[in-house]
């Protein structure tokens, strides 16, 4: 095992290695910044390509691009409203705001630091203790993960206050959506009206996709050029990495931020996307200033994309560990291996240690190398802002379209993803949050299959939620933040302390509060 | 510059080699759309890139992939059926069985195997029984008795509805005389995880995705539903000779539109011939654990409708017993 270790290393300092991992971090942050194309669309694209080179080379170019792409998807994120990869979804929601001041150069640097930071931590993680977690997975069945779901499920609480009512509205139309398809037990269609195209159900990439760009579109094409304000556009120049003084600030959040990111990665069938919310919703709660998020605060771009690249090792323990994927585009890396005749099992770590290790070396330095290239690529991406609101409108209308097309090869999906747009700027119009609907449908499926599986696992029997340890102490959590959103818990804090609420957070909640 | 030259036309001449090495065999076209209903890095692609390539060298044809997956692959199928030319340019990766449970399980999905061309089954995944290496089913008997005992609740896992090993779970049912509670995952993976971590009692799945956990110790095969004990697992018997006819498993091949022309259908069933008698294959095969199960053109349309006629046995009574249960 230790030899592997050192073997790795050497291994991962080949240049052919490092230039593997090079090209597979600008591939994959270009795949990221586009909506539709994914990383694991483009892992499965280049698999074939890499069949002639030797399978650490190889894996080194995929494992990069699909790290890179988490970071991507914030740079569509920030700059346009419009999340490039599901996982950037939660980085809209202060990264936007924060560009619109003129701070798009600071703003991708947050990112990109956060990515740095959660990306170095779940693979330091990965590197260490990847064979004593794997095991961890194997306490995930069905109901400990319709637990996680549940736990989910309450950010909606957080993320609707001003609104609730709007807000739960928003959460449940979600959660209607996300039972339209195939039910998991039954094989029934069910809201598909003997549809083909809706008996998988909704993609839920392609409803992102309409619900955050054709509103941007129309909001950027009926704002015209003409009232451009100085502020609005940001300067290349801008400085984008922060100061060491607010890197300390913003430091706990991303370590919280990246251990979220590594134990969501964990957990079978939720990645980065789940994640991102976890994390923005407890950099939040951690936080004194509340209400300062979505308007453009630094912790709110920290959380979700220090966690989201931490998913990316997190989702590989299980998949090195144990050969079980963590994720679909782990699934894809290990179909990777099986070309090179490496069976993806438990033996990964010991016949095959020396490739395993060095694949774990190369998400390790394709962090520095997404950093390093991300300052060069993002200084070109803020010009984005300086291009004129009635083209760059009408550039994300197109580059959905072809996003969405490009998902399933489905005409259909084009059609899928305008009607959500339509549903995106019926939402903007009554002012209904458009969040609470996107975690419903990223959640929806996972408790609607998880929930029938454990009532099948449990005899129908609801108890089995909580005689499972596991599964009662989240639940018990998601509980406790249902309450901690309500009115009445913030009466009964009041209660308890005497001193006013701005002192009642410990002295290190508000982790990236500088605001310069 | 005289060596750039010569590097260049090397580089070229590799690069269309698949065209020019070989005479053109295949006359229906020169490139072959290949359907796929399902993503990109999934078992069909995973087929796809083994074969293609050498296919590719047999036939002097390009092989072009095409996704479209949904439907577990119905939208695929539908479209081989119904809409795509019957010129020998276009042909689908066939998967049983959802390839006939979709249409027996789904009225509203309106292809059948009858409207297709049928043309070579390339691989086959065995079904198998597997528990947890702690678990207290030490034999298939075990489990067979336990299920006797109490009958709807030991949790069995499944790849999905209409899976095959939901249908073999069903198949099991009726022979044993048993109820099992079936617990449906979405795909492989989930099902024999579950099992492993103890979340279920046992997990009916294929053999290539869990032999490197059997192999470790951390799964126990409890009985193989193959025609005969695997030589990679032999140890674990068939369900056959336990008494129970189980022979069950996901397979893959290809087939074309209703109406292929039959020259071209013969040109690829040759081809498919020739690269299973390569032996490069074969190892590339060997080293990604798929259990080749070649069965071209006739016989492999009788294979598909022999399956056609079980599942649609075992899922009208299924229905019937519901119905009964209900009233």
């Amino acid at each position: 095992m230790e030899s592997f270790f050192w073997v790795g290393l050497t291994n991962v300092l080949d240049p052919m290695n490092l230039t593997a991992i090079a090209i597979g971090t600008i591939i994959g942050m270009f795949v990221g910044a586009m909506p539709g194309l994914s990383a694991t669309m483009a892992i499965a694209l280049l698999l074939p390509l890499t069949y002639s080179f030797k399978p650490e080379t190889g894996l080194a170019l995929l494992a990069s691009l699909y790290l890179a792409a988490m970071y991507g998807g914030s740079i569509a994120a920030i700059l346009l409203r419009t999340p490039g990869t599901p996982a950037a979804a939660a980085t809209v929601m202060d990264g936007y705001p924060m560009a619109q001041k003129g701070k798009a150069g600071q703003a991708l640097g947050l990112s990109l630091t956060a990515s740095l930071i959660g990306g170095l931590l779940s693979s330091v993680i990965l590197l260490t203790v990847a064979p004593l977690l794997g095991r961890v997975v194997l306490n995930f069945g069905p109901v400990e993960i319709f637990a996680v779901a549940v736990l989910g499920i309450t950010i909606i609480g957080s993320l609707s206050q001003g609104s609730t009512i709007l807000g739960l509205l928003s959460g449940a139309i979600g959660l209607l959506l996300a039972t339209i398809g195939m039910d998991p037990t039954t094989g029934t269609p069910r809201f598909a009206f003997d549809n083909l195209e809706l008996f998988g159900g909704i993609d839920f990439t392609v409803a992102l996709i309409g619900l955050f760009s054709i509103p941007q579109a129309v909001r950027l094409v009926m704002k015209g050029n003409g009232k451009r304000d100085k502020g609005t556009v940001s300067r290349i120049a801008d400085r984008m990495l922060p100061t060491g003084r607010e890197f300390v600030k913003l430091l706990p959040n991303s370590i919280r931020s990246g251990f979220i990111g590594v134990f969501v990665g964990l957990i079978p069938g939720t990645g980065g996307d789940t994640a991102s919310w976890f994390a923005y919703n407890e950099a939040k709660r951690f936080s004194r200033r509340k209400a300062e998020f979505g308007t453009g605060y630094p912790a709110g771009i920290v959380a979700p994309e220090a966690a989201n690249n931490a998913v990316v090792g997190g989702a590989l323990i299980p998949t090195i560990a144990l050969g079980i994927p963590g994720s679909s585009s782990t699934a894809v890396l290990l179909g990777g291996l099986m070309v090179h005749g490496i069976l993806p099992g438990p033996t990964l770590m010991s016949d095959y240690g020396d490739v395993t290790y060095t694949l774990l070396w190369a998400v390790l330095f394709a962090n520095v190398a997404l950093f390093l290239v991300g300052i060069l690529f993002t200084r070109a991406c803020v010009a984005v802002t300086k291009i004129p609101n009635r083209v760059v409108g009408p550039v994300i209308v197109v580059l959905s379209v072809i996003g969405a097309y490009a998902i399933n090869n489905s005409v259909f999906d084009i059609g899928l993803m305008i009607a959500f747009g339509i549903l995106g700027l019926v939402f903007d119009t009554f002012r209904i949050p458009t969040p609470p609907l996107v975690i419903g449908l990223i959640l929806g499926p996972i408790l609607d299959t998880t929930l029938q599986q454990s009532l099948l696992i449990g005899g129908g029997n609801w108890m089995v939620f909580l005689q499972n340890p596991i599964s009662a102490t989240l639940l018990a959590f998601a509980l406790l933040s249902i309450l901690q959103a309500t009115p009445l818990f913030g009466s009964i804090v009041k209660a308890f302390r005497k001193k006013p609420p701005k002192g009642a957070e410990p002295a290190g909640g508000d982790m990236a509060g500088s605001r310069d | 510059m005289k060596r750039a030259f010569a590097a260049t036309l090397v580089a070229t001449t590799v690069l269309v080699s698949p065209v020019l090495a070989q005479d053109a065999k295949y006359e229906a076209a020169s490139e072959i759309n290949v359907m796929q209903g399902f993503k990109a890095g999934g078992g069909s692609d995973a087929l796809a890139q083994l074969v293609q390539p050498y296919l590719a060298r047999e036939l002097g044809v390009n092989f072009v992939n095409q996704y479209i997956p949904g439907a577990t692959g119905a939208i695929a199928w539908t479209r081989l059926a119904k809409q795509a030319p019957a010129d020998g340019s276009t042909i689908s990766i066939t998967n049983t069985p959802m390839l006939q449970t979709n249409y027996i399980m789904n009225p509203s999905i309106t292809y059948t195997i009858d409207e297709i061309t049928p043309i070579a089954n390339v691989v086959t995944d065995p079904g198998i029984a597997v528990v947890a290496a702690d678990s207290p089913f030490q034999s298939f008997e075990d489990f067979v008795n336990a299920a006797k005992e109490k009958p709807s609740t030991v949790t069995v896992g499944n790849s999905g509805v209409g899976g095959d090993d939901y249908f073999t779970s069903l198949q099991f049912e009726r022979q044993a005389g048993v109820q099992l509670q079936k617990v449906p995952f979405q795909g492989d993976g989930p099902s024999w995880t579950a099992a492993m971590g103890g979340k279920i009692d046992a997990s009916f799945t294929n053999v290539g995705v869990t032999y490197p956990q059997i192999k470790e110790g951390n799964l126990r095969a409890l009985a193989v539903f193959a025609e005969e004990r695997l030589p990679e697992l032999p140890d674990v018997p068939t369900a056959k000779e336990l008494g129970y006819d189980l022979v069950a498993g996901s397979s893959r091949g290809y087939s074309g539109p209703g109406g292929l022309p039959d020259e071209a259908r013969q040109q690829l069933i040759e081809g498919f011939q020739r690269v299973m008698e390569n032996p490069d294959f074969q190892a590339a095969a060997k080293a990604q654990a798929l259990n080749l199960d070649f069965v071209f053109g006739e016989d492999y349309r009788a294979m598909l409708k022999e399956q056609e006629g079980e599942f649609k046995e075992l899922w009208s009574e299924l229905q019937s017993e519901g119905q009964a249960q209900a009233q």
